[in-house]
């Protein structure tokens, strides 16, 4: 196209879809409701092998499943809404860091020196405290408390809550976009097409719902200094589910299972 | 005092920040967002240098309860809507950061100033080419429209 009709909305020419537009939001709107009134955001622990429940009549997937039981015995559904990645790996470190306290305080300290990091590089200041103060709020209320089992607890409940759980997800997405930008030469040989570091941030890690792909691990894993292995289970050749390390060679500390457009918690 | 949703506790910091420390050329109608946090008048002054120096605009702003989850809903108002390709005669407004490319960390302030920037660059005052077909069928919510995004260069 020209410059002329570069900038139309989609509805253009035809009067019978005049109220395509609609039908579609409309339609859209219903899964997303279908699917937040029966998945819950972050789900109980499950056994491995229920996912076979999924996929009875998939022989691929069965074979591969059998595989990734051998290596895990649990699996933790996260919602598929497009933000599964982000807040099925803040729910999995946190998860993680209550059964190591130190570990957690160094966590804690990175997360309290973020903010600043963040308004340097040009976020506006009320926007990222916004996030920063809830995300800050829910790390104190589970370091208050000393039982792990309560604290687990906490977790899970705090994850369910659409309001503090999207905060996280919106603070992490925050923090994975200035590593992006912090590190633009090296993570600009990722991004396909002309996009600059900061419009693919802008476009594609910011807003909700986007959803991720390897660049957006590997800066998350990167702002938050630690290590994520992926399982990779599709209808690939083979019987047994890949896996990768991100970053490579790491000794990684949260377990996510891929499936094509979606990644739940898993635990050897 | 009542205590505030984190959607009007969010509206009241923007609002603070709007009134305190403006974009050039941008003023908010704090009185009228006394009345209603959620539904806000912002006057805009078209830039000096560009095609739209010495005119004034009217954006309107609308917030759901989900606010800044959800994007807010802005068209121009008033008797002066910008002739501008990505401005429709009815005040809706084609920009990806009011639908797809939203995110929470944008605000009333981030709006303003890709609005006058858009604004800005324009080379050439003409209304999008399908702007008679558009404002016949549209939604009044220009959220319900599908945008298609080509061209970030006007």
């Amino acid at each position: 196209m020209g410059d002329e009709g570069e900038n139309v909305p989609a509805n253009e020419s035809n009067d019978s879809v005049v109220n395509q537009d609609e039908l579609i939001l409309a339609q859209q709107r219903q899964i997303e409701k279908e699917i937040s009134e029966s998945i819950p955001l972050v789900g109980e622990l499950d056994s491995v092998t229920s996912l076979c429940k999924e996929y009875s009549t998939d022989d691929v997937y069965l074979e591969k499943i059998k595989d990734l039981a051998s290596k895990y015995s649990h699996v933790r559904r996260t919602r598929p809404d497009g933000n599964c990645f982000f807040r099925a790996f803040s729910y999995a470190i946190l998860e993680k860091l209550l059964c190591d306290k130190d570990s957690f305080n160094t966590f804690y300290k990175l997360a309290e020196n973020s903010k600043n990091i963040l308004v340097e590089l040009g976020f506006q200041q009320f926007t990222v405290e916004d996030f920063y103060e809830t995300y800050m709020e829910v790390l104190k209320r589970l370091s208050d408390i000393d039982n792990l089992d309560d604290a687990k607890k906490e977790l899970h409940i705090i994850f369910n809550e659409q309001g503090y759980s999207d905060y996280m997800v919106v603070y992490l997405r925050l923090l994975t976009s200035a590593q992006l930008q912090k590190e633009k030469d090296f993570y600009s040989c990722f991004i396909e097409g002309h996009r600059t570091v900061v419009d693919f941030c802008h476009q594609e890690v910011e807003p909700m719902y986007k959803e991720s792909d390897h660049i957006h691990i590997m800066a998350a894993c990167s702002a938050l200094n630690t290590g994520v292995r992926v399982l990779y289970m599709d209808r690939g050749v083979g019987s047994s589910v890949t896996q990768h390390d991100l970053p490579e060679g790491c000794s990684p500390s949260v377990h996510l299972l891929y499936r094509p457009g979606h990644y739940d918690i898993l635990y050897p | 005092m009542t205590c505030l949703s984190p959607s009007e506790r969010r509206l009241q910091k923007e609002l603070m920040s709007l009134i305190k420390d403006p974009p050039p050329g941008v003023s908010v109608d704090a009185d009228q967002v006394e009345q209603n946090l959620f539904l806000w008048t912002i006057h805009m002054e078209g830039a000096s240098g560009t095609l739209y120096e010495g005119e004034r605009f009217q954006l309107q702003f609308k917030f759901s309860n989900k606010y800044p989850f959800d994007s807010p809903e802005v068209t121009f108002t008033g008797s002066n809507i910008p002739v501008h390709p990505h401005i429709y005669s009815n005040g809706h407004i084609c920009l990806s950061i009011l639908t797809d490319d939203w995110s929470p960390a944008l605000s009333v302030q981030s709006v303003c100033l890709s609005i006058v920037s858009m604004l800005s660059s324009c080379k050439e005052k003409h209304r999008p080419p399908d702007n008679a077909f558009y404002v016949k069928t549209c939604n009044k919510n220009p959220k319900k429209t599908k945008w298609w995004y080509h061209d970030d260069s006007v």
